[in-house]
């Protein structure tokens, strides 16, 4: 087969796949997702199979039987839990805009932008090989393909110059596609869909490509696969690889398993395509058994392939390349074309996202920290940090690729895929356990992430990077013989004297205890600091973790956020987020205040274009942050009951201020009535008042002007006159003894007083009243009547008053009125009983307000002032006495003074 | 929500039954060279219990999906 004709080939393979990721693009553009579907995203996935499984896999089932498995069967018992721990996962990135698994571990861990930097050290670290490893198998299945139709192993040693060997183009155009495919433009969703298009595509290329081999390999070239493995089974040979012992010790391949079950997730290009790539979480939910069941059909020949390269194949052919090697033995060039485009697809598909996700990382958390660190000022003056972004990744892909490229030319040619395969695989699963625990752990610490990472990465280097250098002669190979420094419990593959282990059970064993043990025994040692734990809470608590805005405090300008947000995405991008957000908020752009709403908004958007841990480093420089101290953090989770505390608080208030609303209203209703009240008094006493005057005036003249007029005339002229006047001195004097007693100037004259004597005098007093209106006045008083302390001149004003009012109210004819007196222990009491038309009861508390008067003033003028029932009470009240009345309407009424026979003390002065 | 936790405990459940099913010491049972119908019995029980395994978490998910699907109608 000629070279041009197998160029051509890639080249259109390649072509296509150019086409679909162009194509993929677009659609996204336009808003029409080529994604949007759970099988696309399982297919997506499915770039954990590499050419290690492609060709690495058969190679290594044709020497331990099925010993490839646990590589496939950790990924489906991971996918198991995938419900709880990736869910998890992509919840909390797509909160978080998490870019990469550096920036999730960072952002776990207190957004601590060394852990970043030393994940993302290691990735790249433990990537290279595994990139190198793709590109030996493109190299060598190349090469092999263009011998056809001789099988011939090539020639091992020895390189072709760079320009002739197949895996620096294959490196060259792989860069090409990574740049132009995964670096387009800075996105703060980190999405770029033509890419999963072509990933996609390219899963499906290798299994269908896989299969066609397998089916043709048992069904044509041994007639079923009943057949072939009977041909195996009389093999005694290819008989042991149907026991389980082919395949190592049991604790090999537990350590497989494992391992499997966390590089699935800790890859980074598995991290990419898992979690940054996902566009829609429900699409999870199929993933969880499609992504399995490819990984099951993907591996259903590579038993049946193994044992018919070993069955056809003739000794010494590179078990790794069965799977091109059959067909071209069969002399089947368009299969063996088929089976090389597999290859190809595998190995592209995970060489393109692996570059793109580690160049993410070493953008993010490698360079970007150091240039911000460093040249702060120079980078402060650059308006647009857009392209610097762009052009940091896009050097870091063709970085990443031709660090691959140079390991594979110095180390790779001399271990079998699978081997390299793990090495990688054993250097990412230290990411692991700061994950699990991560998740599931809040205790877990930055100071115990950066040990146990660190620690496992250490055993890493030495037991199992170390020894490969030493192999490829970078090292003494006494370095692997007999441990560093020549102590023998130091040799890297049997520390401590750890030996007949395989290398990678023995590095992983090793590391694990101590990555787990310093991340456990860190954390139940040192404390946390409060970001930590509040990214720890979101992480551990929260299903749709996220920042509390709540937990910001600090000032900046909006101008200072917008621009830098900028200067990482471009300015447009910028205004138009900040636009939307304010959008959202209901608010205008300008209107935006600078809140921790929306300064976690700007470092969100920073995080999607650098990274969580060199966003919160980006936004420190434009706002001024004041730490948040625990006290504060106490006070935010006080919140709560404090809100409770408050609402109870002002429900209190609010009842209080209804009860004293009440009170001013009946106050106010008082207040209208007293003036009434008012007016109507005044009213009265000018007509009380006007009403005596008017009639001395009128008799005055009329006296005055008839000098002539008869004596008896002039007499009775004359006594109106003076009973008027009368009337009238007596209407000033109660007024002002009213005020006078309301002011307190009276001068009280207490002493023991009689009260039979006093009702005697009253009704003497009143005697004149009484034969006016011919009524009779009956006094009841016991012989004995106890003297009580009192004003003797009050107490009699107070009981003529009730004696002229009862007088007044009584029936013209048989007008009766009693006076009756009673003691107790105690008090004395004094009542004015009539059989007069009575009081109602609403009045019976009325009457004795000022200028109330009782009775229909339509049918005769006022008989009184209206103020002689108010003095009395005033009077009785002084002297710690009660008065009231007790009546029904047309029984007459009565009026009881009770009076104490102590005058109590306070109103003693 | 009681069946969200009942799904959760049944995955968990699957994810033991395949850990203990698909790691020694069973798979030393299974792996003494045995025969079935001609085909090794360590290969067979090894994708049948792989394929069980996948057919449950597939039973799961998609009841969920289903579930999800009316709910939103």
């Amino acid at each position: 087969m000629t070279s041009w004709f197998v160029i051509l080939v890639s080249a259109a393979y390649l072509g296509l796949l150019f086409t679909i990721a162009y194509y993929g693009d677009r659609r996204a553009d336009q808003g029409r997702s080529l994604i949007g579907s759970s099988a696309v995203y399982a297919l997506s996935i499915a770039v954990y199979c590499t050419s290690w499984t492609f060709y690495g896999s058969v190679g290594r089932a044709s020497q331990t039987g099925i010993g490839f498995l646990p590589i496939y069967l950790g990924p489906t018992l991971t996918f198991c839990l995938g419900w709880l721990m990736l869910r998890k996962i992509l919840r909390i990135s797509k909160a978080s805009r998490i870019t990469s698994i550096a920036d999730f571990i960072a952002a776990r861990y207190g957004k601590n932008a060394w852990l970043a930097g030393l994940v993302a050290f290691i990735a790249v670290i433990g990537c290279i090989p595994y990139i190198a490893l793709q590109l030996k198998a493109v190299s060598v299945s190349f090469t092999v393909l263009l011998h056809y139709p001789d099988v011939a192993l090539p020639a091992g040693a020895g390189h072709p110059p760079v320009l002739q060997d197949t895996a620096f183009w294959a490196a060259l155009i792989l860069a090409l596609f990574s740049i132009l495919f995964g670096t387009r433009h800075i996105d703060t969703s980190e999405h770029h869909e033509g890419m999963v298009a072509a990933i996609a595509f390219e899963s499906l290329a290798k299994l269908l490509s896989f299969i066609a081999v397998g089916l043709f390999v048992g069904v044509v070239l041994f007639g079923g696969f009943g057949d072939l493995f009977a041909r195996a089974a009389a093999d005694p040979a290819l008989a042991a690889l149907f026991r389980f012992d082919a395949a190592g010790s049991g604790f090999d391949w537990v350590a497989l398993t494992v391992l499997a079950m966390a590089a699935v997730v800790c890859l980074p290009r598995q991290f990419q395509v898992i979690v940054v790539e996902n566009v829609d979480e429900r699409h999870l939910d199929r993933a969880l058994w499609l992504f399995p069941l490819y990984l099951l059909a993907i591996n259903l020949f590579v038993l049946p392939i193994a044992l018919a390269g070993r069955l056809v194949l003739p000794a010494g052919i590179d078990p790794d390349t069965f799977v091109l090697t059959l067909p071209m033995a069969a002399a089947e060039p368009w299969l063996a074309v088929i089976a090389f485009i597999g290859g190809l697809s595998a190995a592209t598909g995970m060489v393109i996202v692996e570059s793109v996700a580690l160049s993410t990382m070493v953008c993010n958390d490698l360079v970007m920290p150091m240039l911000l660190r460093w040249r702060r000022l120079g980078l402060a003056a650059q308006p647009d940090l857009s392209r610097l972004l762009l052009s940091v990744r896009r050097i870091a892909i063709a970085l990443v690729l031709l660090l691959g490229f140079a390991y594979m030319r110095q180390v790779g040619e001399r271990y079998a895929l699978v081997s390299i395969g793990l090495v990688s695989f054993a250097a990412v699963a230290q990411f692991f356990p700061a994950i699990l625990f991560g998740l599931f752990w809040r205790r877990a610490n930055t100071l115990a992430a950066f040990a146990g990472i660190g620690g496992g990465f250490v055993v890493w280097v030495y037991t199992l990077l170390l020894p490969s250098f030493a192999q490829s002669g970078w090292l003494p190979a006494s370095f692997s013989e007999s441990g560093a420094f020549g102590i023998d419990l130091l040799r890297p593959q049997a520390l401590f004297g750890l030996a007949g282990l395989d290398p990678i059970t023995h590095s992983l064993f090793w590391s694990m205890l101590v990555n787990v043990g310093a991340l456990l025994g860190v954390s139940l040692l040192t404390g946390q600091s409060v970001l930590e734990r509040t990214q720890a809470a979101l992480f551990v608590g929260a299903s749709a973790g996220s920042d509390d805005p709540r937990l910001w405090r600090g000032t900046a300008r909006l101008a200072d956020l917008q621009a830098l947000v900028g200067r990482f995405l471009g300015q447009a991008r910028a205004d138009e987020a900040f636009s939307q957000h304010a959008q959202r908020r209901g608010i205008d752009l300008a209107a935006l205040t600078v809140d921790g709403d929306l300064v976690l908004f700007a470092e969100r958007l920073l995080a999607g274009a650098i990274g969580s841990a060199s966003a919160r480093v980006m936004v420190e420089t434009v706002t001024e942050e004041q730490p948040l101290g625990l006290d504060e953090v106490m006070r935010i989770l006080d919140e709560a009951s404090q809100v409770i505390e408050y609402s109870r608080r002002l429900e209190e208030k609010s009842r209080e201020l209804e009860s004293a609303t009440a009170e001013l209203r009946q106050a106010n209703a008082r207040l209208q009535e007293l003036d009434r009240l008012k007016d109507d008094f005044v009213s009265t006493v000018s007509h009380e008042l006007r009403t005596p005057l008017t009639a001395i005036r009128s008799f005055s003249e009329i006296l005055h002007d008839n000098p002539e007029l008869d004596p008896a005339q002039r007499r009775e002229f004359l006594r109106i006159v003076v009973k008027e006047s009368e009337r009238l001195s007596r209407l000033i004097s109660q007024v002002l003894d009213l005020a006078k007693i309301e002011a307190g100037k009276v001068d009280w004259q207490l002493a023991d007083v009689d009260l039979a004597e006093v009702a005697r005098d009253a009704a003497a007093a009143t005697s004149q009243l009484f034969r006016d209106k011919d009524a009779r006045l009956e006094l009841a008083a016991p012989d004995a009547m106890p003297a009580v302390t009192a004003d003797r001149d009050r107490m009699m004003q107070v009981t003529v008053n009730l004696l002229s009012n009862a007088v007044k109210f009584c029936p013209d004819t048989g007008g009766r009125v009693r006076v009756s007196l009673a003691a107790t222990a105690q008090d004395v009491l004094l009542t004015v009983s009539d059989n007069g038309p009575g009081i109602e009861p609403r009045h019976h508390e009325t009457v004795f307000e000022r200028f109330h008067q009782v009775g229909d003033t339509l049918t005769g003028k006022p008989e009184g002032t209206g103020l002689g029932l108010a003095i009395c009470r005033m009077i009785v009240e002084h002297l710690g006495g009660r008065i009231w009345v007790e009546s029904e309407p047309n029984k007459g009424a009565r009026f009881c003074v009770r009076l104490p026979r102590l005058l109590p003390l306070a109103k003693a002065g | 929500m009681p069946d969200e936790s009942r799904r959760r405990d049944r995955l968990i459940g699957l994810f033991v039954f395949g850990l203990v099913l698909l790691n020694p010491p069973i798979l030393l049972l299974f792996g003494r060279g045995q025969l079935l119908f001609g085909l090794p019995l360590l290969y067979l029980y090894l994708f049948a219990v792989w394929g069980a395994l996948i057919a449950a978490v597939a039973a799961i998910a998609e009841r969920q999906r289903r579930r999800q699907a009316t709910d939103r109608d």
